[in-house]
């Protein structure tokens, strides 16, 4: 199965939140009270019942002009997925898409992942105990649907499909763009499979990793202790038995009157 | 395993009971610790209902692991937390000669070198773990930089605490006939002791605290 | 709209000015985006900078309300720079019209048109130079001193950069860059279209706002060509529709006049609603008026009466008599009314300076309020701070099912007619709209049956054949296919027309086969073919695009006769019948026929019939006299607005706007304070993409409440600073009508501007919200409580009660305000 892409253009977005209410629609996520807070960005970040949203952001450059930013910011579902590698119980896990997809009979509530997703993620949910997340709407990508969030685009700012088409897309239209313009997500974590492409420089937009990659902490966790303690207990135990072998058991009796091997 | 006439008193019922507090929950975190560390052990959580409950069953025992530690330490610390130089020096240069032929293996006091550095392994590593246990129980309540040191932190304990404790059980059971009624009864061999610990068993009869089996207890016997 | 949603795609430069496209019409924006995919920039001229300027390439400030000089300037630049398309303009306009000498300009006549009476004007003046036949007097040349071309320079010469500048705050760099970018569109075969809205028309020079542009693209030849055209973006997905019905008081089904009681016969009526031309190749299809009057009269009376029995039972204005929404609460305020439906309405939050319109509705004896929710306008009489033991209003709440509880059709602004179906049934008691008043005229029809009084005849002896009858006649159940097939109408006997036979009972195929005499029904005459023989038009789900513009043409129906661009007669050179534009043609003659679209006005190319037909002579106004505030659109300030002067003229506000402030009550709710010190900020209200009207449908939907739950003010950042007000914090904003409690939005996309030598900072305010939630209401066990509330109340609390005086629209796009920490 070839792997897919969500290509997120935003010098098409328009800030409609199309997609955060189709998200909210297909998923059957609740709202919750929310309060304005002096912007349009609502609720302020993602959330257990809330997968995807528009994040808001002004910029004013020197000459007085205004820039208004809006990015769509949700899961980006990557090749080297930090969730994935951190999830104790197989939770989380890679679909044939690339996608990142979400067991949730299988999650633990462990948490593992919010730490360990460079994009800040996954979100908790204290009543079922478990993490929620975009899953690239498997269910309905799995019957060869778009994503709702895709769907729901007027502009054509999300558009979904196979992955070397959509990453040529996206530098097609970076190239087309010009400036500051660039690609977004095929140069780290193994490559995601929501790409963006941003109009900005990538530092510029709010909560948004410049470089991201699996965290070194996950690496060092996974990637080294992880297999060294399988060695080293391995070692020992094999390590022992070759012990008892070859030099036996150290002999610890006497000739003294309480004398006695140990283990009667 | 009832203690013979003659015997020598090596521990008592606190630290026996310290000990095996310890030694338990240590297992049950070692072993569920391993259900969550690798898929192919997930099914260990199957008898408990589910990966969630051994998830529990590993947060809890982590918070009994906890004061058993703290006991150990405030028991041990003393005879097994401080190095002796350079007998103990000496003994490291010859593995104890646990590896191989050694003559004349230098005399350790009650705790070897080995089992110094396995007391230290349990204790910074056991702090550690609980501490980071801790934390990643509660992980939205902190800053994800530091939480995110915890796992890493907590692998590395893992990394510490378990070959040791395989070598600990070796060593405390087939590997060192003898050293495991210390730990059920309280009471060595003499022979056992002059092997193992002939430092102690020295100083102890030099000072008449040793405790013997069946014998009267001596005057100055510490508490 | 002129043209419609689709065709933006095909336009070379989108202009959205007065509108917020992609917050307020999001689904435009797929074809904003497509014409900018081609290469077409997008210019968005807005006091604010929105979701719409964050995507164009040029965006533009001006301050609100100074829309006409902004295009004024407009003009005078293509004018100055001979940009007009002028082939176009000179076959398809009234340039070369020469105008009554005694016509007088603004610039000449102290801001005033000639002709101004008190606040009226006889338009005497306005009229134009005949020959001894009475056909007008034309210069091809355009060189007349007094022709409609050379008037029209005259008058905008005063509109340089620089004035313009001036007034609108616009950088001038800025205006010539929008012009240039837009005026570019002049050359054939390019087009250029304009997407406006509510930030066009709510002002007290609403219309002219419209009328600015509306020349703008006849200079360049932008109406009737795919791309173009005058597009207004509606602010419901069916206003469009029921303007088409007579949703507003002046008009009948079909834009046919009201009559008036000096109208007392049909025949009078007719004579005075039939324009006559005497130019010669003119078509003046509204000769045609009698045709469509007559079979509306059929359709709401059947053959029961004869027309002049039906004539004479509609119900007649006064005559002059204004009964326009402004002027309809006014008298309600005064005690006037007895009763009132609120009918899909909620006033008491979308009427302007709402406190009037909520003292009005006290003034009623009763209200029945059929709605989908709870609202303000029913809920009145228990707004906090209101003594409900006071209140003498009887109010009736008849819930009624929303959309997609309910069948019918749609005219979007594209003016497609699209069939919808129910979907879910409607919850507890609610009824369709149709079967609500299927019951009330039943009931009133019973009543007068057994009462009489006056008129009775008039409601007793209409038709209402809306749904399979029971024993007693009586319509069971509304259904909408039948109101379809009359709004489209019947031959109500055997015709033979042009030699062909059309049967008894038969659906018209057409509007141009409506009879005069009688013998055809049609509720609404433009809707004449939606419902054929062939079946309901509406209904049709075709989606091939056979034209390569995207007209889509077997998608649902539009109207007229299914023509998707209108004026599309002006889309080809009127000597060879090619489209100016080879690339997008709308239509095109092959040598025998036109092919493409419907075509719309013209005749064989080269047979000199003007297109425009719905204008008695046959082309496009650039002068236009049938407005009420003058033939050319000149500059006024919003009646209330920062400066003291108007730089164009002596002339200060539009002359013809009818007041209430100063004849009025005397009472807060109709003052006014213009170039007051306690009220410094000019202000907007305006919409967001997650709420609906007052937000009756979309404050109680979770989802969308939760993504805007409170009413907010946008605040300039340095305008904040100024005030010391922080991002997020509560503030009041208040007029001198009333005051609104808003979360404070601290934002650069405001900037204050310089406005004749002043700094003039500029606020904005949704309406959407009201103080009704459901967190009041009681929930027994098992109903679904909504998870998200919603805060704030009316914007419209600041509006002005003041109108356009072509249409009554209030002015609720600038308005002086003044904002304040809470508390102070």
């Amino acid at each position: 199965m070839a792997e897919k892409i969500k290509l997120y253009d935003t010098s098409k977005c328009t800030g409609c939140r199309a997609c955060q209410l189709a998200c909210k629609q297909w998923n059957a996520l609740p709202a919750g009270q929310t309060y304005n807070t002096g912007t349009y960005q609502n609720p302020p970040d993602l959330q257990s019942n809330t997968w995807m949203l528009i994040r808001f952001q002004e910029m004013s450059n020197g000459n007085g002009d205004v820039k208004w930013l809006f990015r769509k910011d949700a899961c980006m579902h990557c090749t080297d997925a930090a969730c994935i590698k951190v999830c104790p119980s197989g939770a989380l896990f890679r679909t044939k898409y690339g996608s990142v997809a979400l067991d949730k009979d299988k999650c633990i509530g462990c948490k593992e992942c919010i730490s360990a997703c460079p994009f800040d993620v996954p979100r908790y949910d204290p009543v079922t105990d478990k993490i929620a997340k975009c899953d690239l709407c498997f269910s309905r990508i799995d019957r060869g649907m778009e994503p709702s969030c895709v769907k729901a685009c007027p502009t054509g700012a999300l558009s979904f499909g196979d992955k070397d088409e959509m990453i040529a897309r996206a530098h097609a239209r970076v190239k087309e763009l010009g400036g500051d313009a660039n690609v977004y997500g095929d140069q780290f974590v193994g490559g995601t499979h929501m790409l963006y492409v941003l109009t900005e420089k990538p530092s510029v937009y709010d909560e948004l990793p410049e470089r991201p990659r699996v965290p070194l902490t996950v690496i060092a966790w996974k990637d080294w202790f992880k297999p060294l303690t399988l060695l080293a207990a391995g070692g020992v135990l094999a390590g022992s038995f070759i012990h008892y072998l070859t030099h036996g058991p150290k002999d610890t009796s006497g000739d003294d009157q309480a004398g006695g091997e140990g283990g009667e | 395993m009832i203690p013979k006439k003659g015997m020598i008193k090596s521990t008592d019922a606190f630290e026996r009971l310290v000990h095996w507090w310890l030694a338990i929950t240590c297992i049950i975190l070692i072993i569920t610790g391993l259900g969550m560390m690798f898929h192919s052990f997930n099914f260990l959580g199957t008898p408990l209902g589910g990966l969630k409950n051994l998830k529990l069953v590993h947060n809890f025992t982590g918070l009994l692991f906890a004061p058993a530690l703290f006991f150990a330490i405030l028991i041990w610390w003393r005879e097994a937390g401080v190095f002796k130089m350079p007998e103990d020096l000496e003994w490291i240069k010859v593995a104890g000669g646990y590896l191989w032929h050694v003559d004349d293996v230098p005399e350790t006091g009650k705790y070897n070198p080995g089992q110094k550095a396995f007391f230290l392994a349990v204790a910074i590593f056991g702090i550690l773990m609980v501490a980071s246990g801790l934390i990643m129980w509660f992980p939205l309540s902190l800053p994800s930089g530091l939480v995110q040191w915890m796992y890493p932190f907590h692998a590395l304990g893992m990394l510490v605490i378990f070959p040791f404790v395989l070598v600990h059980i070796y060593l405390g059971t087939i590997g060192v006939p003898g050293s495991a009624r210390a730990i059920f009864t309280g009471y060595v061999t003499r022979s056992w002791a002059e092997k193992q610990c002939p430092g102690w068993l020295k100083e102890m009869e030099k000072e008449g605290r040793l405790e013997i089996y069946g014998e009267e207890k001596e005057e100055a016997a510490h508490g | 709209m002129t043209n419609h949603w689709n065709d933006i795609e095909n336009s070379d430069c989108v202009l959205a000015m007065g509108s917020n496209p992609a917050s307020n019409h999001p689904i435009s924006f797929k074809y904003v985006t497509k014409a900018m995919e081609k290469g077409a920039p997008l210019i968005s001229v807005d006091p604010r900078f929105t979701q719409t300027s964050a995507r164009a390439d040029i965006y533009a400030p001006l301050r609100s309300g100074t829309d006409i000089a902004f295009l004024g300037g407009m003009i005078k630049y293509i004018l100055d720079n001979n940009l007009i398309h002028e082939k176009y303009v000179k076959a398809y306009t009234n340039a070369s019209f020469l105008v009554n000498p005694d016509f007088k300009m603004p610039g000449e006549n102290n801001g005033v048109f000639s002709g101004l009476v008190e606040n009226k004007y006889d338009k005497s003046t306005w009229s134009y130079q005949t020959d001894a036949d009475g056909v007008i007097l034309k210069d091809p040349t355009l060189s007349d001193p007094n022709c409609v071309y050379r008037l029209l320079k005259k008058h905008y010469e005063r509109y340089t950069p620089g004035v313009v500048s001036n007034i609108t705050g616009t950088p001038k760099d800025k205006l010539i860059v929008v012009y240039e970018a837009y005026t570019k569109t002049g050359k054939p075969g390019k087009a250029g279209t304009i997407m406006y809205a509510m930030g066009w028309t709510q002002h007290t020079v609403g219309v002219q706002n419209i009328r600015t542009m509306s020349i703008i693209q006849l200079l360049l030849g932008n109406m009737g060509v795919a791309g173009g055209g005058v597009n207004a973006l509606r602010g419901e997905s069916n206003v469009q529709g029921s303007t088409d019905m007579a949703l507003l008081f002046h008009i009948l089904p079909g834009y046919l006049k009201t009559p008036v009681a000096s109208w007392q016969t049909l025949e009078e009526y007719n004579r005075k609603n039939t324009p006559a031309t005497n130019e010669p190749k003119s078509l003046n299809w509204w000769k045609n008026y009698s045709k469509y009057m007559a079979s509306l009269l059929r359709a709401h009376y059947g053959k029961n009466v004869t027309l002049e029995e039906a004539y004479r039972y509609l119900p007649k204005r006064e005559d002059g008599q204004d009964c326009s929404w402004l002027t309809l609460f006014d008298n309600m305020y005064k005690g006037k009314f007895s009763g009132l439906f609120a009918w899909g309405m909620n006033p008491a939050c979308s009427g302007a300076s709402s406190h009037k319109v909520r003292q009005a509705l006290a003034q009623l004896d009763w209200m029945v309020n059929v709605n989908v929710y709870d609202n303000e306008t029913g809920s009145f009489w228990r707004e906090p701070g209101l003594d409900p033991s006071k209140i003498k209003t009887e109010v009736f709440m008849l819930p009624c099912s929303a959309f997609m509880e309910k069948e019918g059709s749609i005219t979007n602004s594209g003016r497609w007619m699209q069939w919808r179906y129910k979907a879910v049934d409607s919850p507890g008691v609610a009824m369709p709209d149709g079967d609500i008043m299927t019951e009330l005229f039943c009931r009133l029809k019973e009543r007068y049956e057994k009462n009489g009084g006056p008129l009775a005849d008039a409601i007793t002896r209409l038709t209402w054949d809306y749904g399979v009858k029971d024993g007693a006649g009586r319509v069971r159940h509304f259904d909408p296919d039948y109101v379809a097939r009359e709004v489209n109408g019947y031959f109500l006997e055997d015709k033979v027309i042009g030699g062909v036979l059309y049967k008894k009972g038969t659906l018209v195929p057409s509007f141009g086969l409506l009879q005069d005499d009688g013998s055809t029904s049609s509720g609404n005459w433009l809707y004449c073919n939606s419902y054929t023989e062939k079946g309901n038009m509406a209904k049709r789900r075709g989606n091939e695009d056979r034209s390569f513009i995207g007209l889509y043409s077997d998608w649902a129906w539009c109207w007229p006769l299914n023509r998707r661009i209108i004026y599309n007669g002006a889309s080809v050179d009127p000597d060879t019948g090619m489209p100016w534009d080879k690339k997008n043609p709308v239509i095109r003659w092959d040598g025998a026929e036109w092919k493409g679209d419907v075509p719309d006005g013209v005749a064989a190319p080269g047979a000199g019939r003007p297109p425009f037909i719905m204008k008695p002579d046959g082309v496009a106004n650039i002068f236009g006299p049938g407005l009420a505030d003058g033939p050319f659109p000149e500059h006024y300030e919003p009646l209330e607005c920062p400066i003291e002067e108007n730089l164009l003229s002596p002339q200060f506000i539009n002359p013809t706007i009818v007041r209430w402030d100063e004849v009025g009550t005397g009472t807060s709710v109709d003052a006014r304070a213009t170039c007051d010190p306690r009220f410094p900020f000019v202000c907007s209200t305006y919409r967001v993409s997650e709420h609906w009207q007052t937000g009756v449908l979309t404050r109680w939907a979770p989802w969308l409440a939760e993504m805007q739950p409170e009413l907010f003010v946008e605040i300039g950042s340095e305008l904040a600073r100024l005030k010391g007000f922080k991002n997020g914090e509560h503030v009041m904003v208040k007029s001198v009508r009333g005051e609104v409690e808003a979360v404070a939005i601290v934002t650069d996309r405001y900037k204050p501007m310089k406005v004749a030598g002043m700094t003039v900072h500029q606020v904005g305010i949704p309406w959407h919200y009201g103080w009704v939630t459901t967190n009041m209401r009681k929930y027994v066990h098992g109903d679904k409580v909504p998870e998200v509330f919603t805060g704030g109340d009316s914007a419209n609390l600041l509006t002005p009660f003041i109108g356009d005086p072509n249409t009554g629209i209030p002015e609720s796009k600038a308005f002086m305000v003044n904002v304040e920490r809470k508390g102070v």
